[in-house]
């Protein structure tokens, strides 16, 4: 478990990488609303080892940045009332649907 | 890095088939990965898996709606494990030893190596356990969406709570080789082995015991993972409580044998210490009550009498010498278990009694050895001879310090028992209650107490107060007030105190007139207004007198009437109804139908009282005033004359003042008129003042054998009590150093313990006015009742009475008889059980 405290002392943030390769450097904070995310880092599996860093081979960029997008709205948001609405553009809809199933979001 | 895609007009895009995997997708592929996933997890080599790719495979077999068969194979996976790998290490360790231990063989092995193989053992169940719990939780984790979506779908347990299951039918329910025991079996003695261990004083490893107990905690009996069915609470606990059990039954056995109670108590806080701290080390604070229980149950509860009773340490030598440790000790163990502390609050009781009977009985002693005629003395001395009066006087005294005595005595213990009580006992209600209960029993057995309480309370208004400061005066009337609390005859006592009380105004011998009315404003809060209305009667009485004694004076200076032969009035008027005339000495001048015996008043005195009741009946008409000869007391003027041919003294006309009771006055007023040498006989003496023989006797006693005061000569001069045929003479050789002389009086002023007859006559009268009020009770009760059946009657008439005293049973019913025979009540004809009715 040398990564985890490594982890813990080290990044405040992490990194997701879309199957096509787009990276996206959020708060782990934010991220870690995924439970699957969350799991993901707190275990001793190589994406701890890699730094951080955790690869979603079967999202695209497009949708990642939603979720990222998301994630980071989610985190502004989390202690207010009356939020806007998140702009989700319609054919997303779907795609959109299945990552947040497979990251438990 | 939001690309330059436009928002493609409202279309939505179905999901691209890469997420559901296409080509990769059939089961086995998956589960290939799954399962190598799982055995580098298992080998602590997770470092190098992707998460991601182990999720995504796990996901994709549950998507394809395969999750029952990954369950399956996961377990299979799992418990194909447990038995390749766990197992055959754990079975390493446990060596024949553990299993002859556990199947209760004693073998030649010493404690140190069981010790360690003991340790051994768990260690390694330890350390499978914790790998267990963290690759089962990398498993989880990697198997989430199964958890979320299969297992919730299909309302399976997740597959963490099944791999517990696993852990616990695999590793702790694995059939040893060779035996029919279980691993579990090997654990639970293991661990009851390693305590009963530490409980004889050797160091153990709690930590590791405690891992195991953790362990055991956070499995459960079945997968549904019902609180109560912690194996710890279903397997170990009960276990470990039962060898408790034996383990503090021998030891209680042990201390019984050999030790005394005082060990046993600081044995079984300590053992009690040691499991409570045990629960918070080693094993689980869940067992922390029932051990505690256990201990309860076999160190405290099942001997406790034994240990009570034990000679030399038991409770009775606990109280002797004020073992204030040991009893607190006690009151909490017997508190622990038995909240109504019932036999400490027997042992208590009983050790007030048997103390208090002792006290009792050392006093009755006393009073037997001093002098058996210490009964009747006083008045009852007629029967005495001369040299056998002061020894009596002593004897009174001796028996009124042993009243006294006995008080202190009492107090002593109820003072006593009040330390150890807040000391040792938290102030315990209920013992207190206890303690009240049993001092009002061993008091009331006394039969004299309230006449004793009420000397005790005399002494100290007479000078016992003297020189205290105010606090310690409240502390003496707060002990009397607790005495008094204690009496039941509450009417017996009014009785003496109203006796005592006359005698300490009468004759000025109380020492504080605020103090009286502290004691008697206490009693009034005690017992209540009616008790007390003629107590402050009596006071009223007396202060009344002193205004009219000086109103009189005043009276008689402004008639001017100087050259009358003055004699100085001090005056008491007494009420009747409040003061005891009959215990205030007028018994002997009363005749058979209870009227005064009037006394022949010289002619100087008759002048006076006729002066003095015109005086009074001028404000007050209609009243009617007797005038008490027996009491009183006068201060007369004598003079001796000189004697010729006499030297010293005698040579010299002497004057002395002597102060004599009004009888003694009265007598001695008849010898003013007597020529020198003149004698007057017993009888002369008595029909010339009407006093009463034995009054009279007593009186004559006084001034004619008591040297002290011997002013008239008594012939035959012997020392013997006076009796009809002697005769009396003026003494004019007598002689004194003091001018002013009082007479001693054989009996009056000094409050003391009665007599045999004397408690005998207070007793009957006391009956008497027993018998009157039950009367007045029943009257009353029925009144309002009209009809009311013989047993409830009678509840009513004892619970009304509680207050004053216990009315005997058998006076109760010659009460209703006499009752029924005066017509007040008669008996219902035909009731099932005996009913009165009232008879208006």
């Amino acid at each position: 478990m040398a990564s985890s405290s490594q982890k813990q002392g080290s990044s405040k943030y992490v990194t997701l990488i879309s199957s096509d390769g787009f990276e996206f450097v959020l708060l782990r904070e934010a991220a870690c609303v995924s439970k699957a995310i969350k799991k993901m880092l707190a275990g001793s599996f190589l994406e701890t080892a890699r730094g951080d860093r955790c690869h979603f081979e079967e999202i695209n960029g497009i949708v990642l940045e939603k979720v990222a997008e998301y994630l980071c709205y989610n985190h502004k948001n989390r202690n207010r009332e009356d939020v806007p609405d998140m702009d989700i553009p319609p054919e997303l809809c779907l795609e959109l649907l299945m990552a947040a199933d497979y990251l438990d979001t | 890095m939001i690309s330059g895609r436009g928002r493609g007009g409202g279309k939505i895009r179905p999901p691209r088939r890469g997420m559901i995997g296409g080509d990769a997708s059939d089961f086995e592929t998956q589960w290939d990965i799954l399962c190598s996933a799982l055995r580098e997890i298992h080998t602590k080599n997770a470092s190098t898996l992707s998460f991601e790719q182990i999720y995504r495979a796990s996901y994709k077999i549950v998507l394809k709606k395969q999750g029952d068969k990954l369950y399956d194979r996961v377990k299979e996976f799992e418990e194909q494990w447990f038995g390749t790998t766990v197992m055959p290490k754990i079975r390493s360790l446990i060596t024949p030893n553990l299993v002859n231990i556990t199947l209760g063989g004693v073998t030649g092995v010493t404690a140190n190596e069981r010790r360690m193989t003991g340790e051994e053992f768990l260690k390694g169940l330890k350390v499978s356990w914790e790998d267990h719990i963290t690759t089962m939780n990398m498993t989880t984790d990697v198997l989430m969406y199964m958890d979320r979506v299969y297992c919730t779908d299909n309302r399976k347990a997740s597959i963490f709570t099944t791999s517990m299951g696993l852990y616990r039918d695999h590793i702790l329910r694995s059939q040893l080789t060779g035996s029919d025991l279980i691993t579990f079996d090997i654990l639970n003695s293991v661990v009851l082995d390693m305590i009963s261990m530490e409980r004889d004083g050797d160091v153990i490893n709690k930590a590791i015991i405690r891992s195991c107990i953790y362990m055991l905690e956070g499995l459960y009996e079945s997968d549904e993972e019902n609180e109560s069915e912690k194996l710890y609470i279903t397997t170990f606990e009960p276990a470990f409580l039962n060898a408790s059990r034996e383990f503090y039954k021998k030891e209680c056995a042990t201390l019984l044998r050999d030790s005394d109670a005082s060990t046993w108590l600081r044995q079984t806080k300590r053992r009690l210490t040691e499991e409570e701290t045990r629960t918070q080390t080693t094993i689980s604070m869940l067992t922390s009550q029932k051990i505690a229980k256990v201990i309860e149950a076999e160190m405290i509860s099942s001997h406790l009498s034994e240990f009570l009773a034990m000679e030399g340490s038991g409770i009775k030598a606990m109280i002797e010498n004020d073992r204030y440790e040991d009893l607190t000790l006690l009151y909490q163990m017997i508190t622990r278990v038995d909240s109504t502390k019932e036999p400490l609050k027997k042992a208590l009781a009983e050790r007030v009694v048997d103390l208090g009977s002792e006290i009792n009985k050392t006093i009755t002693n006393t009073d037997f050895s001093n002098v058996a005629g210490a009964a009747e003395d006083g008045e009852a001395a007629e029967s005495a001879d001369k040299s056998k009066a002061p020894k009596q006087q002593t004897a009174a005294a001796k028996q009124t310090a042993a009243a006294i005595r006995w008080v202190d005595d009492v107090l002593n213990l109820k003072d006593k028992f009040d330390k150890m009580w807040k000391k040792c006992m938290n102030e315990d209600l209920v013992l207190q209650t206890a303690l009240t209960k049993s001092f009002s029993d061993f008091i009331n057995q006394f039969p004299r107490c309230s006449e004793y309480v009420s000397l005790f309370i005399d002494n100290n208004l007479k000078g016992g107060i003297k020189g205290k400061t105010e606090t310690e005066i409240d502390a003496v009337l707060d002990k009397a007030t607790t005495l008094l609390r204690y009496i039941q005859d509450k009417d017996m006592f009014e009785r003496y105190y109203k006796k005592h009380l006359a005698r300490r105004l009468l004759h000025g011998k109380s020492e504080s007139a605020d103090v009286e009315r502290q004691m008697i404003s206490r009693m009034k809060l005690e017992i209540g207004n009616a008790f007390t209305t003629k107590l402050e009667g009596m006071f009223k009485d007396m202060t009344m007198s002193e205004d009219l004694t000086s109103g009189y004076r005043t009276h008689i200076q402004n008639l001017g009437d100087l050259d009358r032969k003055q004699i100085d009035l001090g005056i008491n008027v007494l009420t009747m109804n409040y003061w005891p005339m009959e215990s205030m000495g007028g018994s002997s001048s009363r005749r058979d139908d209870g009227t005064q015996i009037p006394c022949t008043w010289p002619n100087e005195i008759q002048l006076l009282q006729e002066s003095f009741k015109a005086f009074y009946l001028k404000e007050r008409n209609g009243r009617k005033l007797t005038w008490l000869g027996f009491l009183g007391s006068a201060d007369m003027r004598c003079s001796f004359p000189k004697i010729p041919g006499k030297e010293g003294v005698l040579s010299r006309e002497r004057r002395h003042e002597i102060n004599v009771p009004t009888y003694g006055m009265v007598i001695l007023l008849l010898f003013n008129d007597l020529e020198v040498g003149e004698t007057l006989s017993f009888e002369e003496i008595q029909s010339r003042t009407n006093i009463p023989n034995a009054d009279l006797a007593r009186m004559l006693h006084t001034l004619a054998v008591n040297p002290k005061a011997k002013v008239l000569t008594k012939d035959p001069a012997t020392r013997e009590m006076p009796k009809p045929g002697d005769k009396f003479g003026f003494n004019a050789s007598f002689t004194s150093k003091a001018v002013k002389i009082k007479a001693p009086v054989m009996l009056g002023a000094v409050n003391r313990v009665e007599g045999e007859e004397e408690r005998k006559d207070t007793e009957d009268r006391n009956d008497e006015h027993r018998g009157n009020v039950i009367d007045t009770v029943i009257v009353r009760i029925m009144k309002a009742r009209k009809t009311l059946a013989h047993t409830h009657l009678f509840t009513e008439v004892i619970g009304q009475l509680a207050t004053r005293f216990k009315p005997d049973v058998g006076m109760m019913k010659r009460r209703v008889e006499s009752l029924i025979e005066r017509e007040y009540l008669e008996r219902v004809e035909g009731a099932d059980v005996s009913t009165y009715a009232y008879l208006a």
